[in-house]
């Protein structure tokens, strides 16, 4: 409980930084016209203006499109891809740690997958699944998968053989190494994993939604983009980016609460 | 001593490992030896003798290259809560509770968790605990972390118990302390009498204290097999009866640093 108030609070060097970028950007429109740049005051009340309902959009074939909306499509496409691609990426690693055979074979398959460019593999999606949630999601969702494979896997091989032998003298079968032993214990890198991860989830989404989707933030940023309305595409984009860090707040706080008994995210976060 | 099957039986085991110059090395080397039940063995040799190997093949943790191990008429196969271990690295699970890290054998074996708290309860106090069974392991210092792993395999009920130079890392006076509470909980024998002790070290002092027999182990065999009947409880005056002095020096030549056993040391 005291974390979590003490995270809450606001960090005055951060609340510095943003100031500063503020400043500059209002600054930047004295020189540029706001065709270019619209100033924040600007985005921020276009920002308010389409958030629940945004008619200008139905010129560009989204009737039904506002800001609030098209936010929630996205952020439920990045959780359920979070979710999916964790389950996926986390199993696989910890099963590779433990089996040189299945770390052989599933190695090379995932290390290239992640190696391809999402401007690659985005058309084979959308070929593949059309242009509705799946497209996205899965796309997201590799990526998710092959970043938390590397994390689970170095957490699991990093682990001392001690802790598991200690736990088979004991009495412990498979099962129970699995719950009690090898999933707490790569815990905090996992979670460090899946920080980063769900980080980079929002630009891949907003990526895929570009290439080829119907709703959603990267959608309309498409459509934006089309008619050069900078000041709405801003408006987007600073919603996108409010949103990622208030998940990303959410997940140090989960990270805080779960990898408690670990000496590491203690210092990480102790100041 | 007694005509009774011994609680634990090697024979002829031997261990071959591969080193990754590909040199065969036999750690183990046709070793046989019968520990009746309750006693306290120590086994004594240089780093790289095979001591912790062989402790490693009666724990289940490494099967023999060769031989066999029975362990209460039991051949081993894979280790088993009645051969509970005590290791020289910290095996206290840190994402655990100290209390929980005591339950965790009797957890395992399906034990409802009041009966196990009570339990893990009644040895944490006995190891001096009681008073951090909620910490987490990253508070606790070395000496006290190798009190939860000891009190850890004795709630788990074990009947030998095998320790793999546990008090190497630790200061003299821990080290002198973590003795008293393993020869306490040894000698409470809970229900069945004293349990079986097979301890590794190659601290000439610790194993006087301690054993009841200490078995020298040289280049993976058992070189030397000698009774220290000294009475219990032993202090540092039990270390200069005259028994144990003579019994120091032969332990002394065994591990080269006299010349021949049982030569009186003149004074300089």
């Amino acid at each position: 409980m005291a974390g979590a108030m003490r995270w809450a609070r606001f960090d005055p060097l951060g609340m510095l930084g943003i100031m500063a970028m503020l400043l500059i950007w209002a600054a930047m429109t004295r020189v540029l016209p706001p065709s270019s740049l619209p100033g924040p005051l600007s985005v921020g009340l276009r920002l308010g203006q389409d958030f629940f309902a945004a008619p200008e959009l139905s010129f560009y074939g989204l009737p039904d499109a506002s800001l609030s909306g098209s936010m929630i499509y996205t952020a439920e496409n990045v959780l359920v891809a979070l979710g999916v691609g964790a389950g996926v990426g986390i199993a696989a690693g910890l099963l590779t740690a433990r089996s040189a055979t299945l770390r052989a074979l599933i190695d090379p398959v995932l290390m290239t997958a992640g190696t391809i460019p999402i401007l690659v593999l985005a058309p084979f999606f959308l070929i593949w699944f059309g242009v509705g949630r799946a497209s996205s999601v899965l796309l997201v969702a590799l990526y998710v998968s092959v970043m938390l494979y590397v994390f689970a896997q170095r957490a699991a091989s990093g682990l001392d053989p001690v802790f598991e032998q200690s736990a088979r003298t004991l009495g412990a079968d498979r099962q129970r190494i699995l719950i009690d032993v090898l999933l707490p214990s790569t815990i905090p890198q996992i979670l460090g994993g899946i920080r980063i991860a769900l980080a980079g989830c929002w630009g891949l989404e907003a990526i895929a939604e570009l290439l080829g989707a119907q709703y959603g933030v990267g959608k309309i940023i498409e459509v934006l983009a089309g008619a050069t309305d900078v000041q709405g595409i801003l408006a987007a984009l600073v919603l996108l980016g409010v949103v990622a860090v208030l998940f990303d707040a959410g997940a140090a706080l989960a990270t805080r609460r779960l990898a408690r008994w670990s000496v590491t995210t203690q210092i990480g976060h102790e100041r | 001593m007694s005509d009774a099957a011994p609680m634990v039986l090697v024979s002829r085991v031997s261990q071959t490992f591969r080193r990754a110059d590909g040199q065969k090395v036999r750690a183990v080397d046709d070793v046989s030896v019968q520990i009746p039940e309750g006693q306290f063995v120590c086994l004594l040799g240089p780093s790289g003798c095979g001591k912790t190997t062989l402790l490693q093949m009666v724990a289940g943790l490494l099967a023999p290259t060769q031989g066999e191990i029975r362990v209460a008429g039991q051949c081993v196969r894979g280790p088993a809560p009645e051969r509970g271990m005590v290791f020289q690295k910290d095996s206290v699970f840190p994402w655990m509770r100290v209390i929980d890290n005591v339950e965790f054998g009797l957890k395992c074996r399906g034990v409802a968790k009041p009966e196990r708290q009570a339990i893990a309860r009644r040895y944490l106090a006995m190891v001096g605990l009681a008073a951090v069974e909620r910490a987490w392991p990253r508070e606790l210092s070395g000496g006290m972390l190798k009190r939860v792993a000891i009190a850890t395999v004795f709630a788990n009920g074990a009947a030998v118990l095998l320790l793999d130079e546990p008090f190497g890392a630790l200061d003299y006076v821990t080290k002198r302390q973590l003795h008293d509470v393993l020869l306490t909980l040894w000698g409470a024998g809970a229900s069945g009498g004293r349990r079986t002790v097979l301890f590794v070290t190659h601290d000439v002092d610790e194993a006087l204290l301690l054993a009841d027999r200490i078995l020298v182990v040289h280049s993976g065999r058992i070189v030397d097999d000698m009774a220290i009947p000294a009475p219990r409880p032993r202090n540092s005056d039990s270390l200069l009866l005259p028994a144990m002095v003579a019994n120091k020096h032969r332990l002394l030549a065994h591990l080269g640093l006299e010349v021949a056993p049982a030569v009186p040391v003149l004074a300089q």
